[in-house]
């Protein structure tokens, strides 16, 4: 019988389906949720949290990304498991351990009933593949970033449907985009569902955002492939690996500057300092908090950081 | 001619330019801005506003009142362009909008061509603007640091804000406030009168304790340009110079800066004139 899995935060959704199951991305309910947490520090797991415990998601269990991304999420994971839901945990490598990653992989093969269609890492394999190529064509400015963010961030869990997500994909438009700066979107992605429209709105066209081209970069036929490419989440290691990463990002997608989103009470918003020190780009700073359409001081940074790219020398 | 139009959440504030110099400038109330276009158009009889932009985005009754109002005054045929910035700069005449940010850098840089980092202390918020990578911070989610903290203070005290630097000069110590949220530093402010500072020690302390909030934000450098009505305020000035460690610089009107940004912008736009 296929379950429906709730994932935290970036597990192979290929080895879910593998395993006959449906991967649920509980973040991707999060921005247009109207859930006020009863006890929260970042709101992206309070509010799934909550959406789960007050039963208005439909999840047959959970399986935790505890380390390595996201440190909220232990806490409040167990919080779901104290309610009842079945609850794996599941933990990334912080120095890419090949072995350590294979060990983790298999664990979460088990906690879900164990492989049971093999054929899943081709189908999801070749589905990526037009993932890339998708995120390419609003490199070379023939689409629009909200439409190809849009796509990449449901390859989280490929919308628990990899027939029909392969269908919405080839339906995104194609079309020429008319912009007056390229900037690169770092960091967890924004908790406002329209934060790439009003980006679009200031003549800001994201050719990169970070987080949704792990999505569709990791993958693999196998678990081996899958062990080697997952170690080796940019989140998960070390962040000189992650500035390194975003670097040859920024210079082959030729980016005028940087937006790095950070979340309220989000560890990775310490992180700011240190790329505003090692990336030789303009850095905005935004920070979002509880879900919301983008606010008028979103607004405000967003007009000024395009007119600080396009005016002044 | 070329005037730029800066409408805030406090003062509202026009300066023209002519041929490259300033040739008017003013300040008022943020609900009174309606008066700079008037006043504008008395101290140069000549001019309209013919350039203006009648967008779904100035067609608030105000706007459309003073385009009314302008449009029927005797010209010469000479345009004028209008940018506007502020918080209200979109619903307000203007022939283009530009935010206080591109405004601050491009007016600082008319006094000093090689300004680094600008700090424009508003009255709701504080911008630090590096001009040396093109990056900005804006403190808008807590009023320490900002006009706002301030004016908490002058209310307590039931004083003009106007009155507050010249308060800070007769104090022979400064009260120690430490709390940077601006609501629990009335508190402490009224700890430290009840322990025995004077009001002006204890101005003297609001000072300092508000320094020390906007020198966090600021990036390493040698010398800051401070910008916006709320440096009027020497006493605020004075703490920001030995708290920051940085040679500051105070551009002349300060509080219209901004304004004088918005003005060069336009002449951007129309290099003509």
């Amino acid at each position: 019988m296929t379950d429906t899995v709730g994932i935290t935060a970036l597990i192979p959704p290929e080895l879910v389906y593998a395993c006959r199951h449906r991967p649920l991305d509980v973040n991707n309910v999060v921005p247009t949720s109207s859930i006020n947490p009863r006890s929260k520090l970042c709101a992206w797991t309070a509010v799934w949290r909550d959406e789960i415990m007050e039963g208005r998601m439909d999840i047959d269990s959970l399986v935790v990304v505890a380390g390595g991304d996201c440190h909220n999420a232990l806490v409040d994971g167990q919080k779901v498991a104290l309610s009842g839901v079945p609850t794996h945990y599941f933990f990334y490598p912080f120095d890419r351990d090949p072995d350590y990653m294979a060990s983790q992989l298999k664990g979460l093969a088990r906690f879900l009933g164990g492989i049971k269609d093999k054929e899943m890492f081709r189908t999801i394999s070749g589905l990526k593949e037009k993932g890339l190529a998708l995120d390419q064509l609003r490199v070379d400015d023939r689409a629009r970033a909200s439409d190809v963010f849009s796509a990449l961030i449901s390859f989280g869990d490929l919308q628990g449907d990899p027939a029909a997500f392969e269908e919405v994909l080839d339906t995104i438009p194609h079309t020429d985009v008319e912009y007056s700066s390229r900037v690169a979107l770092i960091g967890v992605p924004p908790i406002y569902p329209d934060f790439h429209e009003v980006a679009e709105s200031f003549g800001l066209h994201v050719v990169y955002d970070e987080l949704p081209y792990e999505f569709v970069r990791l993958g693999g036929n196998d678990m081996q492939a899958l062990a080697g490419s997952y170690r080796n989440y940019s989140f998960s290691g070390p962040i000189t690996g992650r500035i390194e990463m975003i670097r040859q990002e920024l210079d082959r997608r030729r980016v005028d500057g940087v937006i790095h989103y950070t979340q309220f009470a989000c560890h990775h918003t310490l992180e700011d300092e240190i790329f505003r020190a090692h990336l030789d780009y303009p850095v905005l700073t935004v920070q979002g908090d509880l879900p919301r359409p983008s606010s008028e001081q979103l607004k405000l940074r967003l007009e000024a950081f395009s007119e600080m790219l396009e005016v002044m020398p | 001619m070329n005037t730029g139009l800066d409408v805030g959440s406090t003062t509202a504030k026009i300066v023209r330019l002519e041929s490259g110099i300033i040739t008017a400038s003013k300040v008022v109330p943020s609900h009174r801005w309606k008066e700079l276009l008037e006043y504008g158009n008395k101290w140069d009889t000549v001019e309209t506003i013919a350039t203006v932009e009648t967008t779904e985005a100035i067609q608030t009754p105000e706007a459309t009142e003073i385009i009314q109002a302008t449009e029927t005054t005797e010209t010469t045929g000479t345009a004028e362009t209008i940018v506007s910035t502020g918080y209200f700069r979109k619903t307000v005449p203007h022939t283009a909008a530009i935010t206080e940010i591109t405004a601050a850098s491009l007016g600082v840089r008319y006094y000093i061509p090689d300004a680094q980092v600008i700090v424009d202390v508003g009255g709701q918020d504080t911008k630090v603007i590096d001009l040396r990578n093109n990056t900005f911070l804006i403190n808008d989610k807590c009023s320490a640091g900002t006009g706002a903290f301030l004016e908490l203070a002058a209310h307590y005290f039931d004083i003009p804000v106007e009155s507050l630097g010249k308060l800070h000069t007769r104090a022979s110590r400064c009260a120690r406030i430490n709390n940077t949220c601006g609501v629990f530093a009335i508190s402490e402010m009224i700890s430290q009168l009840v322990g025995g500072y004077t009001m002006e020690e204890v101005i003297c302390g609001i000072h300092q304790a508000f320094a020390r909030r906007i020198a966090q934000m600021i990036p390493p450098v040698e010398t800051v340009v401070l910008i916006g009505g709320t440096v009027l305020n020497q006493g605020l000035v004075e703490s920001f110079e030995s708290i920051h460690g940085s040679t500051v610089v105070v551009p002349p009107s300060p509080q219209t800066v901004n304004a004088l940004g918005a003005a060069l912008y336009g002449k951007k736009l129309r290099p003509e004139q």
